[in-house]
């Protein structure tokens, strides 16, 4: 359902449901710590991030329409016999007994916090450091493109407002002219 | 952490410090040069506390990081030509971008990612490094948004580094597999016990895809022409020179602890990949007119000539070094007339644009050709002795073919460099002159900063042992 409806938040909302089921089916295993994780890192900060993003983004019914375009089945043949392939071997190895059982150990929250806080303290740090990078970059080029919006809406309409953009416009368009020259 | 071992990371710290300081400066909105001098100092600091700490190397600070003379090195030449890729950019970005302050914090996190791989003694840290300089390297070659080309640039390499990204994880997790460790010293063990199974192998060629994708080596190499093309010319030095040097210092260290120079099929790829480099890089070069992709083939090629050294082993390890050290200060003076020729509307990459430079600004044209001559390897030039030790180590291992194929390729590459030499030197047209809208203090201080690594280059070229000395004693630490 998530990637077959046209609209973005339809599609979202479904992705929220398969996020609570899937961690539903970690529970039922027997590991409580990672379906809750999974409820708290997917389904919570990545939704909001996604809806975030949709919503600045200010998606309508122009997407919709262009999503519909795209889903040809030219374009999804090709994943879902992927797919097709990997849950064929998935069937063969349900229904071939000679495995063994898994060794499983179960960890537990505190030692991963310790692991994570004690021995790999400066690995943490720096995915910190990656996370900023990321930030960053993304607001420089986030910042953009609205201003771009800005500057062709000037270039139309002449002289609304004296900032320090327009000089910049200014500028390289005298530029222009007298490389013209 | 004991105190030695936080000495140890004491100039990583700071670097990682630069970053934040930056942003706080940009929070109590500071100008352009009060962050470009805080960040230059800080550069300066991270140089210092190298040369406070260095009594207490060789330092393991377990599980990820290992500081130790090779790291020493390679984080000294990277912060080396960081300081001169921010000196460029001041008049780069001042000149073009509205914005220029972001770049300032991308540009230490870049560093730091790099300077984290030449430490790097774990699978954990290796991939955080490489993140950390991938992703600021997305948003750096994007960084003037009113180019198509850099938009273009960023996405490719977006795509290709979140690809090889990939491939690194996958060949980690093989090799995590068959050894049960991240650990360089702890997989080494684990092959020496138990031999090298068929899915280690792969791993280890899973990894030598991406490093491969890092370094643009031939067959991959396809990204390097459009992303030095369309990044902007600073972020172009940094690429050729930071990125690919803590690249390189930690497939030199991996390759150590493994023991890669000694399996057959491992070297043969390797030696595959390197002619191939060497071959590929040079002919592209041949009839290009835009001297950005020129600068990229070349520098394809340039690995190519490394990987010589590499094959070679513990050998080989000095020679690479010093190559690196005059590679990098030859790009770096290269991309330094770029950006001091490049207009607010384009970088100056087009190759007529160059016609004649001699007669309106012989000082560039000078730094500029002892460049270029230095990439061809022309004697009394740093280029020369750099050339002689990959080809001495080269024949003191009996690789034949490769040091065949090495100067062949030199002599192709001698062609473009020359073309471009020639047209320097040609009658000028009548072109506009630059108008000049900073303060002179900063055009002072570039060509003064550019004119110390030429002669740092006829330095080089004249009297290389001093260098080779130094490298050779923090080798043997």
């Amino acid at each position: 359902m998530v990637i077959t409806r046209y609209h973005p938040v339809h599609a979202l909302l479904y992705l929220a449901v398969s996020f609570f089921a899937s961690s539903m089916v970690f529970l039922s295993l027997g590991a409580p710590f990672v379906a809750a994780l999974e409820i708290i890192v997917y389904a919570g900060a990545i939704i909001v991030l996604f809806i975030f993003v949709v919503m600045m983004l200010n998606l309508g019914n122009e997407t919709a329409r262009q999503e519909r375009e795209w889903l040809k089945p030219k374009v999804w043949v090709m994943p879902a016999v992927l797919v097709l392939l990997l849950l064929i071997e998935m069937i063969i190895l349900l229904f071939s007994n000679d495995t063994e059982p898994m060794q499983i150990a179960v960890v537990e929250p505190r030692k991963l916090a310790l692991s994570l806080y004690g021995e790999y303290i400066i690995a943490v740090e720096l995915t910190g450091f990656l996370l900023m990078a990321g930030i960053v970059g993304a607001a420089h080029i986030g910042k953009h493109k609205k201003e771009e919006l800005h500057r062709f809406l000037q270039n139309g309409q002449g002289d609304q407002q004296k900032t320090k953009r327009t000089r910049k416009t200014k500028a390289i368009t005298n530029e222009q002219t007298a490389l013209h020259e | 952490m004991t105190y030695l071992q936080f000495l140890a990371i004491l100039p990583f710290i700071i670097l990682a410090a630069a970053a934040i300081v930056v942003i706080l400066l940009i929070a109590f909105k500071q100008s352009h040069t009060v962050i470009q001098v805080t960040g230059f100092i800080m550069m300066c600091g991270v140089v210092f506390a190298m040369w406070y700490v260095r009594d207490t190397l060789p330092r393991q600070v377990p599980p990820l990081l290992v500081v130790d003379g090779l790291a020493a090195l390679f984080t000294g030449l990277i912060i080396f030509s960081v300081l001169v890729v921010g000196l460029l950019s001041y008049i780069y970005f001042e000149e073009r971008e509205e914005n220029p302050k972001e770049y300032y914090i991308l540009l230490f996190l870049a560093t730091l990612g790099s300077a984290v791989l030449t430490i790097s003694r774990h699978f954990i840290s290796l991939f955080i490094g490489l993140e950390l300089l991938s992703v600021s390297l997305y948003a750096l070659i994007a960084y003037l948004r009113n180019r198509n080309n850099a938009v273009e640039a960023g996405v490719k390499y977006l795509v290709l580094a979140a690809l090889s990204s990939a491939f690194l994880l996958f060949g980690m997790a093989l090799i995590y597999m068959e050894t049960g460790s991240m650990e360089f010293s702890a997989i080494a063990r684990a092959i020496d016990a138990s031999g090298m199974s068929i899915l280690f192998v792969m791993g280890i060629g899973l990894i030598l895809v991406a490093i491969g994708f890092k370094l643009a080596l031939v067959p991959f190499h396809l990204w390097a022409a459009d992303v030095y093309q369309g990044a902007p010319a600073p972020v172009t030095a940094f690429i050729a020179t930071v990125s690919k040097i803590g690249v390189f210092a930690v497939l030199i260290r991996f390759a150590d602890a493994i023991h890669l120079q000694q399996n057959v099929l491992a070297v043969t790829i390797i030696t595959i990949m390197a002619i191939a480099c060497m071959l590929v890089g040079n002919i592209l070069a041949l009839m290009q007119q835009n001297v950005k992709r020129l600068l990229a083939y070349s520098s394809i090629a340039h690995f190519g000539y490394l990987l010589v050294a590499f094959l070679s082993g513990n050998a080989g390890v000095g020679a690479a070094v010093f190559y690196l050290v005059a590679y990098s200060i030859t790009l770096l003076s290269a991309f330094g007339i770029i950006t001091l020729l490049s207009t607010a509307r384009r970088d100056a990459d087009d190759l007529s644009g160059y016609r004649g430079l001699f007669w309106r600004s012989p000082l560039m044209a000078a730094i500029f050709t002892v460049a270029l001559l230095s990439l061809a390897g022309i004697p009394l030039t740093a280029g020369f002795p750099a050339k002689f030790f990959i080809l001495t180590t080269g024949v003191q291992q009996h690789r034949w073919l490769l040091v065949m194929v090495l100067v062949l390729t030199s002599v192709i590459g001698l062609f473009y460099y020359l073309r471009v030499i020639s047209t320097l030197f040609a009658s000028p047209p009548l072109t506009p002159v630059k108008e000049r809208t900073l303060h002179p203090f900063f055009y002072v201080a570039t060509y003064a900063s550019l004119v110390v690594l030429m002669c740092l280059l006829g330095w080089l070229g004249v009297y290389p042992g001093f260098v080779v000395e130094n490298v050779r004693a923090f080798l043997s630490f």
